[in-house]
C-alpha cells in the first residue's frame, strides 16, 4: 500500500517535473543510484564534478564509482571549484509530487548544498524515494514542525529559466541549465 | 483630465508597433497559461485565503511589524524600520560606507526602483549590479521597469542586442539563447565578486521573522548565498502572519503572474545564513532587513484603500487591462504602473503623479476579476477620482455639461432642440458619421446615433398595455440613451412584462442616473442626480423597477446607495430601490422567463457581455437563455464575450485614441463568429459597437435583447391576440 503510494506520488512528480524540462529517475540502493549518476555524467560529458557529502554516498560507494567512471570529483574548497565545475551533485531533504519541487532544507543552512546545485550548469540531486510529500500545503506544515525554520529553505523547480526577453522561454540564467532528480528507495539515516 | 504631455506620450506607445505587439501577444499567452496553472486548483477559495491573512495583518499591522522584528532578531537578524525611502537609503549606504563595500548585487526590488536607491549608491562610488535579466537590461538602457513581473517587455531582441553591444564593448546577436548566456557570463562575475547583496522579498512572516522570495533565473539564490553581507528591502505591505500562511500566496503568485505552477525557485531566508568570506573562512554573514513604510500606512489607514494590503504584486491586473495592453508601462510615468501602480502612485509618489494615469481606467472591472487579492481596483480608482474632482473642481466645460445633466428640465430640452439642430450632420442617416472639426476625433473610428425624433417618454403615452388582472406594477427607468435614443429598446421593455402579466409605468420626473458624473469624479452632480431619481421613481409604489441599461442598474442599485448613506431619510429610500431594481434580462427570467417561441425565421447572432452586467451583477447565463429560447436564434459565442467593448461613458470621448484600437479587436472578434446581429444588454456598447460596425461591416446589426425580444415575437403576439 505504502509502496503504490509512493510510486503514485514518484509519477505525478516525474509528470511535473518533466514539464518543467527536468530529468527524472527511481532505483531501487544507493549503489544502483551511483551506477546511474555514472551513465548519465558520461553521456552529458560531465569530466568533473562537485559532491556535497551525504551518507548516501558512503552507502553507495558513490564517489568510487564517479572517479572509477574517470570523472574528477570535488569533495571540498566549493567557493573555488563549483564556478567552474562541469556538475554537483548534492543530496536534498524532500520532493513535493504536487509541482515537481525539490526542497533544500537542511538545519545548518549548509552554504556548500547552494553552491553545488545553485553555481553549476548541471544540478544532479538525490532524494529518498520516502521523501515524497504530495502537496506543496503539506510541506509547508512540515518545514513549520522542524525545531526551527532551517536559516534557508530552497525550493528548486527543474533548471533556471527566464522570459525576459520577447516572452520567449530561455532555459539557463544564472543558475543550472540541467536539472536530473535521481529517487533512492533504500532508506539511508541522514545525519542532521 | 488628461494632460497634452500624457496625451502625446499615449500616442507615441501607439506608435510603437513593438511594444504593442509585444504586449499583445503576452496577453493572448497569458489568458491561456494562467487558466492552465489553475486547473485543478480553486481560485476561489486560494484568493478567500489571501484575503483572509492578509487582512488581518493589514487590521493587526503594528502587531505584525513587532512580532516580525522580535522573531527576525532573535534569529540574528538586524532589522531597521524605514519611514521614508530616504532613511531606507541612507541605512544602506551608512552600512555600505562602513563596511566597505564596493561591488552590490541586487536581486528584484520593485521597493528599490520606488525610492531610486541605485542613483544614491552609485553618486557614492558604489557599483550596483541588477541581476534579474529584465532589470538589468532596463539598468543598461538607463529606463525603469515597465512591468512588475516583466520589466523589459517593451523592447525586442534587436533592442536587446544593441544594449549589450553598446554596454559591454562586444557585438551582440539579436538571438535570444546567445543575450541570455551574455548575461548569466557577465553577471555571474558580478555575483562573484560583490561584497553586499540587496534583495526584495515577496513575503515577510511575522511568526518566525522568514523572508521567502520566488524568482525563476537563479538569481535571487545566489544573491542570499554569495555576498557576505546581504540587506533585504521589504515594503510593510508583505508581511503575512503565520508561516502556514505563505502557502495560499505561493499558489497564487506564480500562477496569476507568469501562469507557471511554481517558480524555478522559491528561497525562504530566516535569519543570517553562513557564507565564504574573502579570507575564505565560513562564517554568518551580516544579515539585515529593511521594512519600509514611504506612504503605505497612510494608505492602510485610509478606509478605501487598505484593501491594497491583500495585493501581492503578480500583475495580473496589467495583463488583462485592455487600456495597459494598448499603452504598456512607461506611460503610467512612475515605477508602479496600471491600475494598481495608479493607487500605489497616488499614495508612495504624490497625488499629482496619479492624476494623469488615473484616467486610463476603463472601468470595466476585468482585473478585479482576476485579482488574487481580491481588491476592487476600479472602485479605489474612482474613489481617487472623486477625491481629486473634489480638491481641484473640473475643467470648465466637464463641469458645465454635468451641470446640464442634473437639471432635468434644462437637459431635456437641450436633447428636444438637438434632435432637430443635428439635421445637418445626419444626412437624413439614423447616426453622425462626421463631427466638423475640433470634434473629429469622436467620429472619426465610429459613426455617433442620432438624437431620436421622439423620445421615449413620448412614446411611452401611445403604447397600449392591455393587461387583465395585472399581477403588479413595475416602473421603467429609461436612463438617458433609451429615452432619447433607443426609444426601441423601452417598447421591447413593456412588451416583454406585459406578457409577464405585469402593468409598466414611467415616471415622468425620471432623469440621467448620475454615472457620468460618477464616473468623472463630481460627486455632487452624481448626488443630486440621486435625489431626483430616488424621488421620481417611488419605489415604495411598485413591484420592481426595471432599467433596461445595466450602467443605469448599477447606479440604482449600488451607486445611489453610496451617495447618500449620510442621510439616513434619503439612504432608507435608496436602500428600498436598490432592493427593487433590477436588469431587464435579470428581472425577465426571475419572472420565470417568456413561453419559448418566435418568427422561427433563421438568425445568427452572437452575445458581447457588458462590464456592468456582467460583472458588477454577475448576469451572463439570463440573456443567453432568453436568446436561445427564441425560435430562429442561432447563438455563437464570440471569442472574449465579456472584453470592454471601449465604450466605457465619456471614455471613449476622453481617448477616442484607446477607445478605438479596444473597439477593434471587439468588432474582429464578431466578425469571425459569421453572425447577422450582435446582441447587447447595455445601450453604451449598443452606441460604441454599432457606431464601429456602421463604418466597417454595416451588414452586421447591433440590437438589444429586448429590442430583439420584440422583432422576433411579433407575429407570435399578434397570433395570441
Amino acid at each position: 500500500m505504502r509502496i503504490d503510494h509512493l510510486t503514485e506520488l514518484y509519477e505525478r512528480f516525474k509528470a511535473k517535473l518533466e514539464g518543467v524540462s527536468g530529468e527524472c529517475y527511481r532505483v531501487g540502493t544507493a549503489s544502483e543510484a551511483g551506477e546511474l549518476i555514472c551513465n548519465v555524467m558520461l553521456e552529458k560529458g560531465i569530466k568533473n564534478v562537485a559532491l556535497l557529502k551525504a551518507p548516501i554516498f558512503d552507502k553507495g560507494n558513490i564517489t568510487y564509482q564517479i572517479q572509477s567512471a574517470g570523472i574528477k570529483v570535488y569533495t571540498d574548497h566549493f567557493r573555488e571549484v563549483t564556478p567552474t565545475a562541469d556538475a554537483g551533485i548534492t543530496k536534498v531533504n524532500y520532493a513535493i509530487a504536487e509541482s515537481g519541487t525539490l526542497v533544500q532544507a537542511d538545519a545548518d543552512a549548509n552554504v556548500n548544498q547552494r553552491l553545488c546545485s545553485t553555481l553549476v550548469p548541471i544540478h544532479i540531486a538525490l532524494v529518498s524515494t520516502s521523501a515524497l510529500i504530495t502537496t506543496l500545503k503539506e510541506t509547508m506544515a512540515k518545514l513549520h514542525q522542524l525545531p526551527q525554520i532551517p536559516g534557508f529553505v530552497g525550493f528548486i523547480t527543474g533548471p533556471s529559466r527566464t522570459s525576459d526577453i520577447e516572452r520567449v522561454l530561455t532555459i539557463g540564467v544564472h543558475g543550472p541549465k540541467q536539472l536530473v532528480v535521481v529517487f533512492v528507495d533504500e532508506q539511508v539515516e541522514d545525519v542532521i | 483630465m488628461a494632460d497634452k504631455q500624457f496625451k502625446k506620450k499615449i500616442s507615441e506607445a501607439l506608435d510603437n508597433d513593438v511594444l504593442r505587439g509585444a504586449l499583445g501577444r503576452f496577453g493572448d499567452a497569458y489568458t491561456i497559461s494562467r487558466a492552465k496553472a489553475y486547473e485543478g486548483y480553486d481560485f476561489k477559495s486560494i484568493s478567500d485565503n489571501i484575503a483572509e491573512v492578509k487582512s488581518y495583518a493589514a487590521s493587526h499591522l503594528e502587531e505584525m511589524i513587532d512580532q516580525f522584528e522580535q522573531s527576525a532578531t532573535a534569529r540574528g537578524a538586524k532589522v531597521f524600520r524605514a519611514s521614508t525611502g530616504e532613511d531606507a537609503k541612507q541605512y544602506i549606504l551608512d552600512l555600505a560606507q562602513r563596511r566597505d563595500v564596493k561591488k552590490i548585487v541586487k536581486s528584484k526590488s520593485m521597493v528599490s526602483e520606488e525610492i531610486l536607491l541605485n542613483k544614491t549608491l552609485i553618486s557614492a562610488g558604489i557599483s550596483v549590479q541588477e541581476t534579474d535579466l529584465g532589470e538589468w537590461i532596463v539598468q543598461l538602457a538607463g529606463q525603469h521597469p515597465s512591468h512588475m513581473v516583466l520589466p523589459a517587455i517593451h523592447l525586442t531582441k534587436e533592442e536587446v542586442a544593441h544594449i549589450f553591444s553598446g554596454h559591454l564593448h562586444k557585438l551582440n546577436q539579436p538571438v535570444i539563447a546567445e543575450l541570455v548566456k551574455t548575461a548569466r557570463e557577465e553577471l555571474r562575475k558580478s555575483f562573484l565578486e560583490a561584497d553586499m547583496g540587496i534583495s526584495g522579498a515577496n513575503m515577510a512572516i511575522a511568526e518566525t521573522g522568514t523572508l521567502i522570495m520566488l524568482t525563476n533565473e537563479g538569481n535571487g539564490r545566489l544573491t542570499s548565498t554569495l555576498p557576505p553581507v546581504h540587506v533585504f528591502l521589504v515594503g510593510i505591505e508583505k508581511l503575512v502572519p503565520k508561516f502556514e500562511d505563505a502557502t495560499h500566496i505561493l499558489q497564487a503568485l506564480p500562477k496569476s503572474a507568469t501562469g507557471q505552477q511554481i517558480t524555478s525557485y522559491v528561497s525562504m531566508v530566516t535569519g543570517p545564513t553562513p557564507a565564504y568570506y574573502s579570507d575564505g573562512t565560513v562564517k554568518d554573514k551580516e544579515f539585515h532587513i529593511i521594512l519600509m513604510d514611504n506612504g503605505r500606512r497612510k494608505m492602510y489607514h485610509d478606509e478605501k484603500f487598505k484593501k491594497t494590503f491583500q495585493c501581492i504584486r503578480c500583475a495580473s491586473c496589467l495583463n488583462v487591462c485592455p487600456a495597459f495592453q494598448l499603452v504598456g508601462g512607461h506611460v503610467y510615468g512612475h515605477i508602479y504602473t496600471g491600475g494598481i501602480g495608479t493607487i500605489l502612485t497616488n499614495f508612495l509618489n504624490s497625488e499629482k503623479d496619479a492624476q494623469n494615469p488615473q484616467n486610463l481606467c476603463l472601468q470595466c472591472g476585468k482585473c478585479s476579476e482576476v485579482c488574487p487579492g481580491k481588491l476592487d481596483i476600479p472602485q479605489m480608482i474612482l474613489e481617487i477620482r472623486n477625491r481629486m474632482g473634489e480638491k481641484e473642481g473640473l475643467p470648465f466645460t466637464q463641469k458645465f455639461a454635468l451641470d446640464v445633466v442634473s437639471n432635468r428640465r434644462l437637459f431635456h430640452s437641450l436633447l428636444r432642440v438637438a434632435s432637430i439642430a443635428q439635421k445637418p450632420f445626419t444626412k437624413g442617416q439614423p447616426v453622425i458619421r462626421h463631427l466638423p472639426m475640433f470634434l473629429s476625433g469622436l467620429t472619426e473610428k465610429k459613426s455617433l446615433p442620432a438624437v431620436a425624433k421622439v423620445p421615449f417618454r413620448d412614446v411611452f403615452k401611445t403604447i397600449k398595455q392591455d393587461v387583465k388582472n395585472p399581477k403588479g406594477k413595475i416602473a421603467l427607468y429609461a436612463g438617458c440613451l433609451i429615452d432619447f435614443v433607443y426609444p426601441k429598446i423601452g417598447e421591447g421593455v413593456i412588451v416583454a412584462l406585459n406578457e409577464k402579466g405585469y402593468e409598466v409605468v414611467f415616471p415622468e420626473g425620471q432623469s440621467c442616473c448620475g454615472a457620468p458624473a460618477t464616473y468623472m469624479g463630481d460627486r455632487n452632480n452624481a448626488r443630486k442626480c440621486a435625489i431626483m431619481n430616488i424621488e421620481a421613481l417611488e419605489a415604495e409604489k411598485v413591484d420592481y423597477v426595471v432599467s433596461a441599461c445595466p450602467t443605469c442598474t448599477h447606479a440604482l442599485k449600488v451607486s445611489f446607495k453610496e451617495l447618500l448613506q449620510d442621510d439616513p431619510g434619503l439612504a432608507a429610500r435608496a436602500e428600498e430601490l436598490s432592493g427593487k431594481s433590477k436588469d431587464f434580462s435579470k428581472l425577465l427570467s426571475d419572472l420565470g422567463g417568456l413561453t419559448p417561441g418566435g418568427d422561427g425565421v433563421p438568425l445568427k447572432v452572437t452575445y458581447h457581455d457588458s462590464c456592468h452586467l456582467k460583472r458588477s451583477m454577475g448576469v451572463y447565463a439570463e440573456p443567453r437563455k432568453i436568446l436561445t429560447d427564441t425560435s430562429g436564434v442561432q447563438l455563437i459565442e464570440m471569442k472574449e464575450s465579456d472584453r470592454c467593448c471601449g465604450f466605457a461613458g465619456s471614455y471613449s470621448i476622453k481617448f477616442p485614441e484607446l477607445s478605438g484600437p479596444i473597439l477593434e479587436r471587439k468588432l474582429n472578434n464578431i466578425e469571425e463568429t459569421g453572425a447577422d446581429a450582435v446582441v447587447v444588454d447595455c445601450p453604451g456598447c449598443l452606441m460604441q459597437i454599432s457606431g464601429g460596425l456602421d463604418k466597417r461591416n454595416p451588414g452586421i446589426r447591433v440590437i438589444h435583447t429586448a429590442e430583439l425580444l420584440l422583432e422576433k415575437r411579433k407575429k407570435l403576439k399578434n397570433k395570441t391576440k
